[in-house]
């Protein structure tokens, strides 16, 4: 939502640092458009194949159901991920910060395969079990972040706000978030890219996504179609990414400016 | 990680009451009453009829189980560091107790004429295990207790189950799972380490050499982050498929490389995508370590006399060393985690047993695969976490 904010404001002049974005977002339309237009390179690739062209679902609605996946995860990680970090940081919710604080570090320690391998036996195949996965995964990113970002505002800013008058509410919304906004976003970023990494994995458990047409090409052998999927979730994590980086940078510029 | 550490001593809190171990006793009474203690299955296809708590270990062991819950909880109101212990008892009591139960829940619910029945851990079996670890967590908090206490605590603890499981639990679906391919995974255990300290290593070598190449030309550093970073971005699975199509190609028509062991599928491969994952943290890590000793040191031992080549083996190095396994904890702990991902090209390794178990809806085998990968990581992080805070100048933290 703040990405098209921010959108609309510098469409005026498109800095250069929205050209990336842009560039992979397109080169990720090409390529889901036009892979089948490139069959012959594919069978170049692996002449003996019968097909060279994943066919079992058209790249676009691969592309939708993963962008779809991380999509909803993203949206409740990142309402309950900060909400967990605002509401440990209140005085009422002090006695759960060592806590949240820690579980949020030593989630870090666990792989995300490991993570989505276990959520499998408990909610069964499926999308489910890959956004259920894909929440519990993303969530400590962004609460370590969250904490991270409200912690490290100034004790004496707080204090000033408070002396001028304003309502905690206030403080929250106006003091400490703007500030602490740029590392949560540098946690949702994080997030949102090893989301994308793990859903490709959960083909493996009977999602259907990008992540299809690699494992079906490790399965059958056919090294095009593992090209195909590869080509385009790398080119969907480097759009993204790229996003988050534009965002950053217009984030760092206004802050400096303000 | 280092400010959420730095916070003022949850010791001094004492004097209200503490409402997470609180929540976090009524949510493992909720759990083990509410959610199926274990299940019960006949082979190991078929998937498994579930028993509550009561059934599982009856309503003596249920009594117990709740007591010991409720103590933990009604301590939690008065906290004082005696209740504080008492709690960590309780907690330890737990953990040691939990094999037992499913001794109990085996002996009544398994049906000896059926060898091939197997007991599966439960729901609530799981959430209480988390949920312990928590209590744990806080406990030590609140008690200041060093990192290295709670390892060792866990280490018998595991231990101590691992004797439970080979002596007394072959009933257990996971252990029927590891005795029918022991040395199977004794030999995926062993693929996986040495892929993950070969990984690691290589990487522990380029990224000194690249971080001190940085130091000396500025413009390789933009260059080679921008690199790093691109390279991070790419989905684990992503580059495996990007580097398993050409080089199947390569190994097809070029016999020499196809001799040299280079193939598509395999080892190759995700050593190559592994190596490249890890060199980011790792040349971070080590390019700030380096930066950031402090100047003063540096030409305190320049007047001193030290040569440049001392001043760096003898000052900077030493002094950068943490930072550096800082660096080196997290290329290891990311690196268990994808070399299981590269069980999908054919690169073995505990992770075969997730996508195998996957493959055929065996969940036991799921587990056993991704459990020692979970404890590896826990392990390489918790042992290269204290190994850094051992050599930060001044001791512990």
């Amino acid at each position: 939502m703040t990405g098209d904010r921010n959108r609309g404001e510098s469409s005026i002049t498109v800095g250069p640092r929205w050209l990336w974005p842009i560039g992979w977002a397109l080169l990720l339309l090409i390529g889901v458009l036009g892979i089948p237009a490139l069959e012959p390179v594919f069978r170049w690739l692996e002449p003996d194949a019968r097909q060279v062209i994943y066919a079992r679902a058209d790249f676009a609605s691969l592309l939708a159901r993963h962008v779809f996946v991380v999509g909803v995860a993203a949206v409740v990680t990142i309402s309950v991920g900060v909400l967990a970090g605002i509401a440990v940081t209140r005085q009422w919710g002090r006695d759960f910060l060592p806590l949240a604080g820690q579980l949020a570090s030593l989630g870090q320690t666990f792989p995300p395969v490991a993570v989505l391998a276990l959520a499998v036996p408990v909610l069964g195949f499926g999308t489910l079990p890959i956004i259920v996965a894909l929440m519990l995964y993303g969530l400590l990113p962004i609460v370590r972040n969250t904490l991270a970002g409200l912690q490290d505002v100034d004790a004496s800013l707080k204090q000033a706000a408070f002396a001028m008058g304003m309502t905690p509410w206030q403080v929250l919304t106006r003091v400490e978030l703007p500030l602490a906004t740029p590392v949560i976003l540098a946690g949702i970023r994080t997030s949102v890219t090893i989301n994308i990494a793990t859903a490709a994995i959960g083909a493996t458990v009977g999602a259907s996504n990008l992540g299809d047409p690699i494992i079906a090409g490790i399965v059958n052998g056919n090294m095009a179609y593992v090209l195909q999927g590869a080509l385009l979730i790398a080119l969907l994590a480097l759009t993204v990414d790229s996003l988050f980086d534009a965002l950053q940078q217009q984030l760092r510029t206004r802050l400096s400016a303000s | 990680m280092s400010q959420i550490d730095a916070l003022p001593s949850p010791s001094s809190q004492y004097g209200h009451l503490n409402s997470v171990l609180i929540c976090l006793s009524a949510a493992m009474l909720g759990a083990s009453w509410l959610l199926g203690l274990v299940s019960v299955a006949p082979n190991r296809i078929v998937a498994g009829t579930s028993y509550g708590l009561v059934a599982a270990i009856g309503w003596p062991g249920a009594l117990l189980v709740s007591l010991l819950f409720i103590a933990m909880g009604g301590l939690a109101i008065k906290p004082s560091r005696l209740h504080s212990y008492a709690q960590l008892c309780i907690v330890t009591l737990t953990l040691l107790l939990m094999p037992f139960g499913l001794m109990v829940a085996g002996h009544w619910l398994i049906d000896p004429t059926l060898p091939q029945a197997r007991l599966g851990i439960g729901a609530a079996y799981w959430v209480v295990l988390f949920l312990l670890l928590l209590c744990l967590v806080e406990v030590r908090l609140r008690l200041g207790l060093s990192r290295l206490w709670t390892t060792l605590l866990l280490s018998s603890v595991g231990g101590a189950w691992l004797l439970c499981a080979a002596l007394w639990l072959e009933n257990l679906a996971l252990v029927q799972e590891f005795q029918a391919r022991d040395q199977q995974f004794y030999r995926a255990m062993l693929q996986h380490v040495v892929l993950v300290g070969i990984a690691v290593s290589v990487s522990i070598v380029v990224g000194l050499v690249l971080a001190m190449l940085m130091r000396r030309y500025q413009r390789l550093q933009r260059i080679a982050f921008a690199w790093l970073n691109f390279l991070q971005t790419i989905p684990s699975l992503a580059l495996f498929g990007l580097l398993l199509a050409p080089l199947a190609w390569l190994a097809a028509n070029v016999p020499v490389l196809a001799q040299l062991g280079v193939s598509g599928i395999g080892a190759t491969p995700a050593l190559m995508a592994l190596i490249a994952y890890s060199l980011l943290p790792m040349v971070r890590n080590t390019y700030i370590a380096l930066d950031e000793v402090d100047p003063e040191t540096l030409d305190a031992a320049k007047a001193m006399g030290m040569r440049p080549y001392q001043r760096f083996w003898q000052v900077r190095f030493p002094l950068a060393l943490p930072i550096l396994l800082e660096g080196v904890r997290i290329t290891a702990v990311q690196a268990i985690g994808l070399t299981a991902v590269a069980a999908l090209i054919g690169a073995g390794g505990l992770g075969t047993f997730i996508f195998q178990g996957l493959g055929q809806a065996a969940m036991d085998m799921v587990l056993l695969g991704a459990l020692p990968i979970l404890v590896l990581a826990l392990i390489v992080d918790a042992s290269l976490g204290a190994l850094a805070d051992a050599l930060r100048p001044g001791g512990h933290k």
